[in-house]
């Protein structure tokens, strides 16, 4: 692979893109890491600008905001357009990017925090307690007071998601806390142990519920942005965007733990402070995301994989470009989700999953050998 | 200086070390030895603030438990015993892992120490591959140059630094065992301390200051290697008859790393 070429001295066959990258000593990725992320704040913008301005219909975004900047009143721009461009398509996109950076940053974490490329939020049971929380509002959401149902609106299903995955979270790391110590090996079990029990409870709510909750919970489960309003994005968004500020700040930390915790405790890590932070971040940000776009996966697993072959396991670089990477494909998906089969949308989980796995499964067996991961 | 006294540790409810006290002094190598299960290793990992123990450590005169994990990070650095990594680093990305406290995290000063650690441990070269492809002695010398770039200066503002290495020369073949016992005399006569669990006691006996000899979680025998290593000690400790300085009877071929030349 060139990349890796580039990175071994191999200047024969580096992209010329990673000639300069040969003047820095050998085994030094900074310069590739420092490109890879200001081509992804890039392909950012762009991604975000695509999404605006294109979808099913042919509303112009650069009519809507033209005339909101030189104040004309056009009426050949119709308030449907205004509608289409201000409340459906960009929450829609900012909250999707938000969710991609949210999922692909915490799949990182926890692989660093586990030292396990292979970890991932589902994993340690924080989507299955979310799915279970949803579920259980879908099914007996109806037997509760309807003066609270009514209070809670369109934020019902969110918040006993987000719940859900938090509480779960919560009592994992009881469960895996003894004497201030959080073993991460009892967590990693007991996460799988609690994932099949929330996973039971959740078939016996699927076995008790009728037709039409069925069909909620099975688009639910699949995962779409369909359905963003504003109102969802500032009830998530802020919780993942705390997450996305708040975890680079472990970067180091989490550098030093994949020598092992003692040898991070060695060379100066606060290590229990550290796990508590990245812990309570990722619960935060991925119960936030599951709670308003429902189950998408993969995303976690595969970003962080494919940037690490690029700029290396630097946390330093590999948390910001995996929210930015992440975030840029999941407006990507969400595009083909909302063309392929438009004016009807496919839930944007599936998309994700069949381009997800077979390409993850690509890339781990090309590289089995080589990397020995 | 590091020392301890009274330490006692107890994993799972078992008592490993019994009531130990030692001292490492700064421009000494201070060598652990014994059995296996004799407690070197838990003694090691307690001094260095890994496991909770019983009984009184200090650094420098500062007690353990009054140091904040960097402040320790800056005045010794462990080198466990065994290490692996999940993740693609390369050589020179671990070696830098050490400097991410203490006061040489300056660009330019990482860029120096980084090459004078791989050089120091005979790894000029190595910056570039993958740590992962990399022989389980080539492996043992990385991490030693990534603890030693830790605590790159002997002495640091007036106060020692100490090398905590867990059976440093292991994996290592008989021209790296004695280059990286040579890096570690050169530190302690540098001003700083070095604190070793070793197996091997010729190593021992050529390097090291002072020896603590451990056996079912008590200190037997403590001091110049001179003095201590006696066919009785051997015994008592490794319950093996052995005569020091002697020399085989029958034409089974030996050879001591006392006879290399540098």
């Amino acid at each position: 692979m060139s990349l890796n070429d580039a990175v071994r001295g191999n200047s024969a066959r580096g992209l010329s893109l990673m000639r300069s990258v040969q003047s820095r000593p050998a085994g030094d990725r900074t310069a590739i890491a420092r490109l890879t992320l200001a081509v992804l704040a890039l392909v950012s913008l762009v991604a975000l600008a695509v999404s605006i301005t294109t979808g099913a219909s042919d509303a112009s975004a650069l009519n809507v905001i033209g005339a909101l900047f030189t104040g004309s009143d056009d009426t050949a721009l119709s308030m449907r357009d205004h509608i289409i461009v201000f409340d459906i398509r960009m929450p829609r996109a900012l909250l999707g990017f938000l969710i991609g950076a949210g999922l692909a940053m915490s799949g990182a974490v926890m692989q660093g925090l586990f030292r396990n490329p292979l970890a991932d939020p589902a994993l340690v049971g924080i989507s299955s307690g979310s799915a279970l929380g949803a579920v259980l509002m879908i099914v007996l959401g109806a037997s509760l007071p309807p003066a609270l149902m009514i209070a809670l609106g369109a934020f019902a299903l969110p918040i006993a998601a987000f719940a859900g995955g938090l509480l779960t979270t919560l009592l994992l790391y009881r469960i895996a806390t003894r004497g201030g110590q959080t073993s991460v090996a009892t967590m990693l079990l007991a996460g799988i142990a609690i994932s099949a029990l929330a996973a039971a409870i959740t078939g016996i709510l699927i076995y008790m519920a009728d037709d039409k909750q069925l069909r909620d919970i099975t688009f639910w489960s699949l995962g779409s942005l369909s359905g963003m309003t504003w109102a969802k994005l500032f009830a998530a968004g802020p919780i993942i965007l705390l997450a996305l500020v708040v975890v680079p700040f472990l970067s180091r930390g989490l550098n030093a733990i994949t020598l092992g915790e003692a040898a991070a405790f060695h060379m100066g890590v606060k290590v229990q402070r550290l796990k508590y932070i990245a812990i309570v971040s990722v619960a935060g940000a991925v119960g936030a995301s599951v709670a308003v776009s429902g189950g998408i996966g993969f995303v976690g697993i595969v970003v962080p994989h494919l940037l690490r072959i690029v700029i290396g396991p630097d946390h330093r670089y590999l948390l910001p470009a995996s929210a930015l990477f992440g975030g840029v494909l999941m407006l990507g998906a969400d595009m083909l989700a909302r063309t392929i089969v438009a004016p009807a949308e496919l839930p944007i989980g599936i998309i994700t999953a069949l381009a997800g796995a077979p390409f993850f499964l690509w890339v781990l067996l090309r590289d089995r050998t080589r990397n020995g991961w | 200086m590091i020392t301890a006294r009274n330490l006692t540790v107890s994993l799972s409810g078992k008592t490993i070390v019994h009531g130990v006290s030692l001292d490492a002094k700064a421009g000494q190598l201070t060598a652990i030895v014994g059995p296996n299960g004799s407690g070197k290793t838990t003694t090691m990992k307690a001094i260095a603030g890994e496991l909770p123990s019983k009984g009184e450590i200090t650094i420098n005169g500062h007690a353990l438990g009054s140091l904040e994990p960097w402040q320790l990070a800056v005045k010794r650095a462990v080198l466990p015993q065994a290490a692996t990594i999940a993740f693609p680093f390369t050589v020179r990305e671990i070696v830098r892992l050490g400097l991410t406290v203490g006061p040489n995290r300056h660009a330019d000063r990482i860029e120096a120490i980084t090459s004078d650690a791989l050089a120091a441990v005979d790894l000029s070269g190595f910056a570039g591959r993958f740590y992962q492809e990399l022989s389980g002695g080539e492996q043992q010398r990385v991490q030693l140059a990534r603890v030693l770039s830790q605590i790159w200066e002997p002495v640091l503002d007036g106060e020692p630094c100490f090398l905590m290495l867990d059976e440093p020369v292991s994996a290592l073949d008989i021209r790296h065992q004695l280059t990286i016992m040579q890096l570690a005399r050169r530190y302690c006569e540098g001003g700083g301390g070095v604190i070793a669990v070793m197996h091997d006691l010729n190593l021992t006996a050529m390097f090291a200051d002072h020896m603590v000899m451990m056996k079912n979680g008590r200190i037997e025998r403590s001091g110049a290697p001179a003095d201590v290593m006696t066919d009785d000690a051997m015994e008592a400790v490794f319950g093996c008859r052995m005569r020091i300085n002697g020399v085989p009877a029958v034409g089974v071929p030996f050879v001591l790393p006392h006879t290399a030349s540098a």
